[in-house]
């Protein structure tokens, strides 16, 4: 019998009003030690609110935020809790060995540990060889990765992360990315918003999708698409002009010019090849797609243009 | 093409109300500042008036006669410093402490001490009139100078001519009047005595044309003018100085002595010294150059203050302020270290700027520090308390920059760092008051000017660390837009 883990942080029923309207409408999550869950919502959904919420910046108007920080239940929730900001929070015009000085100091962290813990993290985010560079000298994803490093000098057990990947090349994203790994590799649990489909696909453990300050989704990336599309991989057929005759398990268009077949897994591909071959007459095009979260994200959220 | 270039300019210009307001209503605010000032249209609706306190330490026939003389001149403002109808006399310690008290006000652009009864033990020691500034008002010495020469010149005519019908009436005839200056002596009484120069008098050429005999250890100079100029070394003389012989009336020059009728017309007139003193100056070394610096110094600290709370702004902008907040750090913190840092900042500025005064102007900081030290740290503290309420009620660095432009800009002309505040008006002045500039730099004059001990700078020291307080507290209020939760 496996132990269900505790989750370090818990949201129950968070509803939040900013600027005048219902930012987030009761929403409930959890996030395990180790997780690294990826948030994902359009523009105006909630996301960065839900983090501020976390983070302490913002108080909820009701529902409760519980982080389970150590042994100690009176201890702070943002005892452990490190916040990566969407722009760049980092002083340009220190070095980047001033800018993790400051930044640990105001952590709590100092003296020996402290110049110990920036060795490791200058080699973690790769940036051993600039320390001594005025932040603003230094390529963009380099200052994105001094962001996160900034966040992590006093080993916090959750990092909550909001689009820490904006504007950097794919080299940088994936240094990034590895970096979180290995967070999330020594149990740190990682929370991050992002609009880069691809890498919470690739990435992350867990996808929530929030939409109007409601969580629509909440698994992973084969149970999402389960949960709002059903079979994860479709093959389409064209043709150039209708057929009118049937097709087992084939869904037609209007037109008939186009057909669809759900499918899930591609071990079914040969039988629906074999259904194609009784074919008439021979199709335009044959297409074999696989669902992803563009998908569940259109699927949950619709295609109407947002803030 | 070109018109597209345009139309963006005004339609930038256009969605930009801060811009809007640089460009267009900054100009007005400051014409309107300038123009008050120099216009005195808020002030009196008139001509500006100097303002004469007057002393009369024991009454006298003369000091009467003079008083009535000045207080009918249309463009003083005569204010009795004591009460002129006691016939109780003041000695010298509550002379010098009334005039202090009058300079240390800022109320008077000269004091005029009236002359006292010739002391009956003393004969041939004249009865003077002493002009006493404070350095300030330069012009005031002169066109002062120049009325009371104008009083006892009429009052010495109309005795020259009350001599001469006694004489004629006593037949022994008009004596032959061979001095020309003796001669225009004899003219109406409303006629002032006026040289070929236009000049009521000779003006010096080097102090030491007047002051031969003077000791030259004390501070004082002329300028072109003939009045008084504190700490300006190119012309070192004594700071008590009488007129030259040629304005003291009843010496003339060209009067034959053996001529016993001659003598006689030329002693009618009241013996009578016109003595220019500046208590200040004593003691003071380029007392204008520290005000100088404390003008500039103001100005500025404001400026750079208000330029670091800044910062404040653009942590919140790029979100580190929020990482900061997250941190062990609480918005007390933020603000209480800030504050901190920009009045350290402060202090240091002002400090380079005097050390800078010191070693090329030598405004004699070291004989001041404590008076320094003290309106140092109050300025700095006000200013700090200035500048981080600006940041807290600004949304962005573009506000507070258009903000702090006008409003600082506007408080340093109103205040003094630009224009001297003596040269104000009395309501200017009393705007000026609701500014830090004005009141640090009243603070550093009366340090630097009046060489007042550090206990005189209670009410500067009041306001400033009030204000501190006050906007101190006023900060941390709006700053709980940045509170956590």
């Amino acid at each position: 019998m496996t132990e269900t883990p505790t989750p370090i942080l818990t949201l129950t029923q968070v509803r939040k009003k900013y600027r005048g309207r219902e930012a987030l409408k009761g929403i409930s999550l959890q996030l395990f030690p180790g997780e690294l869950l990826g948030f994902f919502g359009p523009n105006g959904a909630g996301k960065t609110t839900m983090i501020r919420c976390i983070s302490g910046l913002l108080k909820p108007d009701s529902g409760q935020i519980r982080m389970q920080v150590s042994a100690n239940p009176d201890a702070s929730t943002t005892a452990r809790l490190g916040l990566v900001p969407q722009n760049l929070a980092v002083y340009p015009d220190l070095t980047v060995q001033q800018n993790l000085e400051v930044f640990g100091r105001l952590e709590g962290v100092s003296g020996r540990v402290l110049q110990e813990r920036i060795k490791e993290v200058l080699d973690w985010a790769a940036l051993k060889d600039r320390t001594r560079s005025l932040v603003k000298t230094l390529s963009g994803g380099m200052q994105r990765r001094l962001n996160i490093a900034c966040s992590v000098l006093h080993r916090p057990s959750v990092l909550l992360l909001d689009e820490p990947t904006v504007g950097v090349d794919p080299q940088s994203r994936e240094r990034i990315y590895t970096m979180l790994d290995e967070l999330t590799a020594q149990g740190a649990a990682v929370l991050l918003t992002t609009h880069q489909l691809d890498e919470v696909e690739t990435r992350c453990h867990r996808i929530v999708v929030i939409d109007h300050g409601t969580i629509v989704a909440d698994g992973k990336l084969s149970e999402l698409v389960r949960q709002t599309i059903g079979r994860p991989h479709r093959v389409f057929v064209r043709f150039d002009q209708p057929y009118l005759k049937e097709l087992p398990a084939f869904s037609f268009d209007e037109h008939r010019t186009s057909a669809k077949c759900a499918i899930d897994s591609m071990k079914e591909l040969p039988q629906v090849l074999a259904v194609l071959k009784q074919l008439d007459h021979e199709p335009s095009q044959i297409d074999v797609r696989s669902f992803g979260l563009q998908d569940v994200f259109l699927e949950l959220t619709g295609r109407s243009l947002r803030e | 093409m070109i018109l597209t270039i345009l139309r963006i300019m005004y339609l930038r210009l256009r969605n930009n109300p801060l811009e809007l307001l640089l460009v267009f209503v900054m100009p007005v605010i400051f014409f309107s500042i300038f123009a008050a000032i120099f216009s005195n249209g808020i002030a009196t609706g008139s001509d500006k008036k100097l303002r004469i306190g007057l002393v009369c330490a024991e009454p006298s026939h003369a000091g009467t006669e003079l008083r009535a003389f000045l207080e009918d001149n249309s463009s003083l403002q005569c204010t009795s410093l004591n009460d002129s109808k006691s016939s109780q006399s003041l000695n010298d310690s509550m002379v010098s402490a009334l005039i202090q008290d009058a300079q240390n006000s800022g109320r008077y652009d000269l004091v005029v001490k009236l002359p006292c009864p010739v002391p009956t033990d003393a004969p041939d020691n004249p009865s003077s009139v002493t002009l006493v500034t404070d350095g300030q008002n330069s012009m005031a010495v002169a066109m002062v100078t120049s009325i009371v020469k104008a009083f006892f010149s009429q009052k010495a005519a109309r005795a020259f001519a009350e001599k001469l019908f006694k004489l004629q009436q006593d037949g022994k005839g008009a004596p032959e009047v061979q001095d020309e200056s003796s001669s225009r002596r004899t003219h109406s009484d409303s006629e002032m005595p006026k040289p070929e120069d236009g000049s009521f008098f000779d003006a010096p050429k080097t102090p030491a044309d007047f002051f031969p005999e003077s000791n030259t250890n004390q501070l004082m100079a002329t300028d072109e003018y003939g009045v008084v100029r504190a700490g300006e070394t190119a012309a070192v003389v004594p700071s008590r100085w009488s007129l030259p012989k040629s304005v003291n009336l009843h010496q003339p020059k060209s009067a034959k002595k053996g001529d016993q009728d001659v003598a006689e017309l030329s002693g009618i007139d009241d013996d009578m010294n016109i003595l220019v003193e500046n208590p200040q100056a004593m003691s003071q070394e380029n007392p204008r150059i520290a005000m100088y610096a404390a003008g500039i110094a103001v100005l500025f600290l404001l400026f750079s203050a208000t330029g670091s709370a800044a910062a404040l702004l653009e942590e919140e902008e790029s979100g580190t302020l929020d990482r900061i907040l997250v941190s062990k750090a609480g918005l007390f913190h933020i603000i209480g270290g800030k504050w901190l840092g920009i009045f350290a900042l402060g202090c240091v500025q002002i400090s380079v700027m005097f050390l800078w005064a010191e070693m090329i102007f030598q405004i004699q900081l070291s004989k001041h520090l404590d008076g320094f030290m003290v309106m140092t740290v109050c300025t700095s503290a006000a200013t700090a308390s200035f500048a981080m309420l600006m940041a807290t009620l600004c949304k962005s660095r573009a506000q507070l920059n258009a903000a702090s432009v006008v409003i600082i800009l506007s408080m340093s002309a109103v205040g003094g760092s630009m224009i001297p505040r003596f040269v104000m008006s009395d309501r200017m002045k009393e705007i000026g008051k609701w500014t830090f500039n004005a009141w640090a730099l009243d603070g550093y004059q009366k340090v630097f000017w009046y060489q007042s001990p550090v206990s005189s700078l209670q009410t500067e020291v009041t306001v400033l660390l009030g204000s501190a307080l006050v906007l101190g507290v006023l900060a941390l209020v709006f700053s709980n837009r940045w509170k956590r939760g």
